[in-house]
């Protein structure tokens, strides 16, 4: 790997099981305050299973959580540990290397389809999404964004409400309303 | 015996023959195309079959898996990018085949090799898992205990490049699958006196996160990598090549299921693992090693799809699944009221027999789709990114949605979705988590039945393990994971090693 291209280096992406990413032997940007919260997190899951039966039994509902609980905290107390010893990664930042600007947009886009989804419904909240998200990432023109997120939700929504029969909020749209009277037009011209 | 009759029930049926050959088309290309994965695509599945029979869901599922496993081939050789992580080792030797002009024949030995490894495979487990699960009807409460922790702890060992990340992970997934009330006593665990928490945390949003919005959200990092187009010859292999390498194609296959059927480890490592028997076995291969040798395909190739088969093994009989996709498939199984393990066998081995059918089929399409089709291939995975990444977050909002009707699950896939691509960015593997929400239940009810049955006696357990030889076997093999992580261990195999 040549200094140049460690930003597509896919070899710290943790794509699969068989290669976890990170950076083997460094710290990476952000990798010590992440350690630190699992091992709060660890330590106040450990409270909460202490807190559920105490030492009571070794079969009570409390012994695996407890168990568990005292495995993370151990865990990622060791790994704090090895953490700290690393140097850090010279080459890489957090905005660049970690949670680049597109990461964080499209993160917001989709805490926004999650809160507009009910109000609004399936159909509008989905289009808004794609063209928004398509338009940002492939930087083509605005005929190019609007038909392949028309065409791709025109598909999705067949496959999915049609096929799969998976009912989505409808929100402003009066879908099944819109459903009836097509079947009903086909069912007028049989 | 009746019951190997279930084995054609998928032939009969039109319809579950339509399904498992519509599988195996998408798998294919769901494998291929880089930023999908099959794991990705069973976890979002799970959600849309969830109102089907289980009959039609599990054919559409068998034949995802089976295609995607090999589907990931076809990017490695094609454009150097492994569309499947189980098509790491592929690349190796398929792309600098590619980039001498011998692509064609590159996807043909691919092909025909996936094909006879996920045969192997399928064997292993339509005669061994009887046996399995007859034997696995004396296991001890404690024994499946063990088997959870061994599984959980396989992942995490073989996987990551540090076991105590593995270890974290898989007792993340163990406290997930905790959240909620103790079914035995009606007790909040880790509720934090939150109402939603009480239900506990759907294990779909959990999966559809980690597997889809994570791995999503990490593709973000290189949305424009450009595709080189590659000529494409001839693609059916001539009989001798594959002759010639059958020798070596039936060891990778048996490496495979055995890998497989290893609780916790799949076609990733399956295929890395036999990539490296090859370039150890083989005196004089084709070319050198990473240079375009045809052994470097048909190792990693035909492991990977016999590891499918393997990783049916654990799953049916002891219903510990062989890696993340079955953990998924599992989790299919619970959805659809079926409780994999040695009873399913015994009071529904036409279940049993049924998967089998399908798998073969699977793989029988996954040869036709294989060999065929290659020109609109290569126009769907050049699909850019730029649509691809939105369409996968959508889909992964839609399935999370799907299962229970619930904006909460979509908000839970989210947070573990943005939790899991910090968890990857700093090395830390998502297959034990997975395996261990699915597991958790399993070694929380034989924990408390095997110490109960054991009046609470630490002791007495401790003595029940060493004197059953099966029990005495696991702990052996929970305990050398252990040591072979420690620095003595290291020590050891260095001095072993060194010139004399």
């Amino acid at each position: 790997m040549t200094e140049s291209e460690h930003h597509h280096d896919s070899s710290r992406d943790g794509s699969s099981d068989a290669t976890p990413g990170g950076a083997a032997g460094k710290r990476r940007p952000g990798e010590l305050v992440f350690t630190i919260i699992l091992v709060i997190f660890s330590a106040v899951l450990l409270w909460n299973a202490y807190g559920i039966a105490g030492f009571e039994a070794l079969s009570s509902p409390g012994a695996i959580p407890m168990g568990t609980a005292a495995v993370m905290l151990i865990s990622a107390a060791m790994v704090l540990n090895q953490t700290l010893r690393k140097p850090r990664a010279e080459d890489e930042t957090m905005l660049q290397d970690i949670v680049p600007p597109l990461v964080i947009v499209l993160a917001l886009f989709l805490v926004a389809y999650g809160v507009l989804l009910e109000p609004l419904g399936f159909l509008p909240t989905s289009l808004l999404f794609l063209l928004a998200s398509i338009k940002i990432l492939s930087k083509r023109s605005w005929g190019f964004t609007i038909t392949v997120s028309v065409g791709s939700l025109l598909g999705i929504y067949l496959v999915f409400r049609i096929v799969f029969t998976v009912l989505m909020p409808t929100g402003i749209i009066p879908e099944a309303e819109i459903l009836q009277a097509i079947r009903n037009l086909f069912a007028g011209g049989a | 015996m009746e019951h190997v009759l279930a084995l054609f029930t998928v032939f009969a049926h039109p319809q579950l023959l339509l399904l498992v050959g519509l599988g195996t088309f998408a798998g294919v290309y769901v494998g291929a195309i880089p930023g999908l994965s099959v794991t990705m695509a069973v976890s979002i599945l799970i959600s849309f079959t969830f109102s089907w029979d289980v009959l039609p869901a599990i054919s559409l599922m068998i034949g995802i898996y089976m295609g995607g496993v090999y589907g990931g081939s076809r990017t490695a050789i094609l454009l150097n990018i492994p569309g499947a992580p189980s098509a790491i080792a592929t690349a190796l030797d398929g792309y600098p085949m590619a980039q001498r002009g011998e692509a064609g024949e590159a996807i043909g030995v691919t092909t025909v090799m996936s094909f006879f490894g996920g045969f192997i495979g399928i064997l292993v487990l339509a005669l061994l898992a009887p046996f399995v699960a007859d034997f696995a009807l004396t296991f001890q409460p404690r024994d499946y205990m063990l088997l959870a922790v061994l599984g959980i702890l396989l992942v995490g060992s073989l996987s990551s490049g540090s076991l105590v990340k593995g270890i974290f992970s898989g007792a993340l997934g163990i406290g997930i699958g905790a959240v909620g009330m103790d079914p035995l006593t009606f007790t909040e665990r880790f509720t934090f006196d939150i109402p939603l928490l009480q239900q506990g945390i759907s294990f779909i949003a959990v999966m559809i996160g980690m597997f889809g919005v994570s791995e999503a959200l990490m593709q973000l990092h290189h949305v424009e990598k450009a595709a080189v187009r590659q000529k494409i010859s001839r693609i059916v292999p001539s009989f001798g090549t594959i002759k010639k390498h059958l020798p070596l194609s039936i060891q990778t296959s048996s490496l495979g299921v055995l890998i497989g059927a290893l609780p916790g480890t799949g076609g990733d490592i399956a295929a890395l693992m036999a990539y490296d028997h090859a370039k150890r076995v083989t005196k004089n291969p084709s070319r050198k090693f990473g240079d375009g040798a045809i052994e470097g395909l048909v190792a990693p190739e035909t492991a990977n799809n016999a590891a499918v088969g393997g990783a049916f093994i654990p799953m049916m009989t002891l219903g510990i699944p062989g890696d993340a996709v079955t953990a998924i498939m599992i989790g299919a199984l619970f959805i659809h009221g079926l409780n994999p393990g040695p009873m399913l066998m015994v009071e529904q081995p036409n279940m049993f027999w049924f998967i089998v059918g399908a798998l073969i089929m699977a793989n029988f399409f996954m040869l036709i789709f294989g060999l065929t089709g290659i020109k609109l291939f290569t126009k769907i995975v050049e699909m850019p990114r730029s649509v691809l990444i939105p369409l996968i977050l959508l889909l992964s909002i839609v399935g999370a949605y799907a299962v229970n009707n619930s904006i909460t699950d979509v908000y839970w896939m989210l947070g573990f979705g943005i939790f899991g691509y910090f968890m990857r960015h700093y090395g830390y593997p998502l297959g034990p988590v997975i395996l261990g929400v699915i597991l958790s239940r399993l070694l929380d009810d034989n924990w408390r039945r095997a110490i109960i049955s054991e009046r609470e006696d630490l002791g007495r357990f401790f003595y029940g393990i060493v004197t059953s030889p099966l029990s005495l076997v696991l702990l052996v093999a929970v305990i050398l994971i252990f040591v072979s992580q420690t620095p003595l261990w290291t020590m050891f195999r260095k001095k072993d090693t060194q010139p004399k």
